[in-house]
Formats: C-alpha cells, sequence, structure tokens
C-alpha cells in the first residue's frame, strides 16, 4: 500500500521538478533534458504491461497539459512504456528475471542499470525530439538536441532513480 | 465469438497501445501553435498561481538590472514629453480652441492602445517557444496585441487569453511569420522574418530585395499591423547577407535585439483597428472582395 503514496508521490514531484525547474533552466539552445521519465523507469518490472501502458499515457498527458503541447509528450512517454520490457531485458541480458521487482542496484549491475537507464532515455527523446522538429532537414541539429539533452538528462536520473528505489526499499 | 474474446484477450495490450499513439498522433498532428497556445492559457489558469510565486523569486533578481534600464527609459520619455510641452505651448498660442479636446474623446481616437506585463514563463528550447504574461482578459489583453520590449524591440504577439494570464507567440516560434523591413534613403525595402529553429539569439529574413544593398549591422524594424506605423519596432541587426538561389533577393541573418532568455516585463500595443484590416485582406483574399463588387455592379 505504501508503495502506492510513494509512486504517486514520485510522479506529483518529477511532473513539478519537470515543468517548474527544468524547463526553466536554459542552459542551451539544444539543451533540453526531459527527466519526467524516470517514473517508468522504477516501477516495477513486474507491473502488468497495460498499468505501465496507462500510467505512461497519463504521465505524457499530465505534462502536454502543462507545456500546450498537444500530444507529443503522450506519443513519447505511451512508446517508451510500451517498449520498456523490451529495453530491459536487451539491457540486461539474460540476467534479468522477476524474482527482485524494482530496478534496484540489488537486482541489476551498475552497468546494467545505466545501460536500461539511459536506453529509455534516448528512445523517449528521439521520438519527442524528431516529432517535435517535424522534419529531416534538420536532422544534426535534432541528433545535437537528443544527445546534449541526454547526456544531462541520464545523469539527473540516475541519481533520481537510486534515490527513489533505496526509499522503496527501505520502506 | 469466443475465440474473438480470447484474441483480444491476448493483444489487449497492444491494441491500447496503438489506440493511444493513434489518438495521440491524430492531435499533434491536428495542433497548430495556436492550438497550443490555447491549451497553455487554460493550463495557466490552474498552474499560474506556482509559476506566479516562482517568478517573483526570480524577479527578485533582476530588480537591479531593470531599474537601470527604467531609469534610462524615464530619462528618454522625459525629454521626448519636454519636446511636446514645447511644442503644446506653441499650441496653445496658435488656437485656444485645440487645446480643448477632452480626454474621453481622444481616447476614441487614439488607435493604439498600450499596457505593461511581466513575463511569469517563458522557454527558449523548444521549436514552439511559447510565453506566459501575468495579464489576461479581465486587464484588458485581447488576442492579436503586439509585444515589444520596455527598450523597444518586437518579441511577438499574443495568441489566446485567459481570465489572469495570457500566452505569447514570439518572434523565436518555428511558426511565426512576421514582415521585417529595412528603412534606406526614405525606401522601405520589406522582407519575411522567421526562425529555423537552434539559436535562440538569430532569425532569418528572406525576399528581401538585392537592391536593398543591406550592410552589416544595420537595423532592421517591423513591419506589421501590429504595431503603429511611425513607432520604430527593431527586430535585430543584420548579421550576415547572402544571395539567394534566384538571385533576386537576399537572404539576411538577423541578430536579434530582445534576449529572449532574459525577457522580463514587456509592453503590449493594442490596435483597434487590426480586425478591419485582417478581414479587409482575408476578404480580399478569398475572392469574396471581387464578388461584393461585381454584385454591386450589377
Amino acid at each position: 500500500m505504501q508503495r502506492y503514496f510513494i509512486y504517486s508521490g514520485v510522479f506529483v514531484v518529477l511532473v513539478l521538478l519537470q515543468i517548474f525547474l527544468i524547463n526553466n533552466i536554459s542552459l542551451s539552445a539544444y539543451c533540453n533534458p526531459l527527466i519526467y521519465i524516470a517514473f517508468i523507469i522504477v516501477l516495477p518490472l513486474d507491473m502488468r504491461p497495460v498499468w505501465v501502458l496507462l500510467l505512461s499515457a497519463l504521465l505524457g498527458l499530465t505534462i502536454d497539459l502543462a507545456t500546450g503541447m498537444a500530444g507529443l509528450n503522450v506519443v513519447a512517454t505511451t512508446a517508451v512504456g510500451f517498449m520498456r520490457m523490451t529495453i530491459a531485458s536487451v539491457a540486461c541480458g539474460r540476467s534479468l528475471s522477476f524474482d527482485d521487482t524494482l530496478p534496484s542496484l540489488r537486482r541489476f549491475t551498475a552497468k546494467n542499470l545505466i545501460i536500461y537507464v539511459s536506453a529509455m532515455i534516448v528512445v523517449h527523446s528521439l521520438i519527442y525530439f524528431f516529432l517535435e522538429s517535424l522534419s529531416l532537414m534538420h536532422i544534426l541539429h535534432t541528433l545535437l538536441r537528443v544527445v546534449l539533452s541526454d547526456v544531462v538528462a541520464v545523469v539527473i536520473v540516475w541519481y533520481i532513480v537510486k534515490l527513489i528505489i533505496e526509499r522503496i526499499i527501505k520502506n | 465469438m469466443y475465440k474473438l474474446i480470447e484474441f483480444i484477450r491476448r493483444v489487449y495490450v497492444v491494441l491500447l497501445f496503438v489506440i493511444i499513439e493513434t489518438v495521440a498522433l491524430y492531435c499533434y498532428a491536428h495542433s497548430s501553435y495556436y492550438t497550443q497556445a490555447k491549451i497553455l492559457a487554460s493550463a495557466n489558469s490552474v498552474m499560474g498561481g506556482i509559476q506566479g510565486t516562482l517568478f517573483g523569486i526570480r524577479h527578485y533578481f533582476t530588480l537591479h538590472n531593470e531599474n537601470a534600464i527604467l531609469a534610462q527609459r524615464i530619462v528618454e520619455l522625459e525629454t521626448e514629453l519636454e519636446f511636446y510641452r514645447e511644442s503644446d505651448a506653441v499650441e496653445r498660442e496658435d488656437s485656444e480652441a485645440l487645446s480643448e479636446i477632452d480626454s474621453m474623446y481622444l481616447s476614441e481616437i487614439l488607435q493604439y492602445r498600450y499596457m505593461t506585463a511581466r513575463v511569469i514563463s517563458n522557454t527558449v528550447n523548444h521549436n514552439n517557444n511559447l510565453i506566459t504574461l501575468n495579464r489576461g482578459r479581465s486587464h484588458g489583453v485581447v488576442p492579436n496585441m503586439g509585444v515589444i520590449t520596455p527598450d523597444g524591440n518586437m518579441v511577438g504577439h499574443v495568441a489566446a487569453c485567459s481570465e489572469r494570464y495570457s500566452v505569447v507567440i514570439p518572434l523565436i516560434n518555428m511558426s511565426f511569420r512576421t514582415g521585417g523591413q529595412v528603412l534606406r534613403d526614405g525606401e522601405r525595402y520589406i522582407g519575411s522574418v522567421s526562425w529555423s529553429g537552434g539559436n535562440p539569439y538569430r532569425v532569418n529574413m528572406t525576399e528581401l530585395s538585392k537592391y536593398a544593398e543591406v550592410e552589416v549591422d544595420e537595423a532592421v524594424f517591423a513591419s506589421s499591423l501590429f504595431f503603429p506605423q511611425n513607432m520604430k519596432v527593431c527586430i535585430g541587426y543584420v548579421e550576415k547577407v547572402t544571395p539567394s538561389q534566384n538571385q533576386i533577393s537576399d537572404d539576411v541573418v538577423i541578430r536579434l535585439a530582445a534576449d529572449f532568455s532574459r525577457i522580463d516585463n514587456v509592453i503590449l500595443i493594442e490596435n483597434s483597428d487590426f480586425y478591419e484590416a485582417t478581414e479587409l485582406e482575408g476578404s480580399v483574399r478569398s475572392g469574396k472582395y471581387l464578388q461584393d463588387d461585381t454584385m454591386s455592379e450589377n
């Protein structure tokens, strides 16, 4: 039961962080880290796929309404939610079993967890930035945005994931 | 039937995924910068409070700078006022009657109305950047008001308003198009200004006549119904000129005069004739005007 509260809290905090902090810090025109995806990353791995999908859509919808993006975030987050298990099993090789359901450092090796986190972020931002620019004309431009944003996003999300998972395990 | 239900049970996640994606893609594909501004304006009625508080904190740190700009502006306006006072005194001697225009009448004949607002939320790192202001319908903001910085540089125009907030489409939005003009020896050369994404300090001007022979660092002014004709609203300064592919016109890279990442106070300008002018333009474009004309001839 307590996990539900923690996850709801994580949802709200991540959305607020993204909208009010990250979106307001303009480090560079090319750097726009999308950190709210951390919510989908920390969901238990044995969660039923349909719930993951619905929660991803809800997350995308919330960000969409707050930033006025009209569907863009829903597309990106739902796609990531759908592909999450595939990404997780590719990132962790055959070692992935569902005994421990949290993507924690006990379950994964640090290397695997980093691969999982960055793969999720890269897939998400690729969809997001390419749909946002909607053209292949500025492809280098868009790729630069993806790379720069993701480097920052991975660092931030890595600490967020560690923090959240430790919190949940403690309880 | 049983088999169908069984089949759906097996693929319902994929099915749900496809449905959500289709709906979202449909919405996104059918959205324009205008719908985005509208969504943002309605979301602001919920989140405006938090934005406002954060803005207050941020605003505190820029007060010093702002004071300097305001003081400078006061000096300029005082100088201008002095000029008008003098000419008014001369006028008064000329005709007593002219000075008796009462203020009600004056406000009626004034085509442009000004007001100030503060930026409470602003992005520069998207392709479709939008700016939220802390003034809305209840303060008298209406869509299609022009927006400039206090030192007279162009920002954009109001796209949507809620009761207490409004959303501005700035120059650095890829859907934004406006006219730019270069003034040279009493001639006006007009080009089309747009932003191609990425750098929030540069915009492009195309279709500028090559006879304009613009030079680097020359000022480019806005040419649009949003601003008074005689008001020189600066878009930016010429940085690079290259002949376009068709050799008839020049493509110009403009260094923006307004720094969008630091934008804080803005001035809104309402042109009361805006709708009349654009409606007329629209009716000509759709051929309605022509029809009306031939009909009246008949």
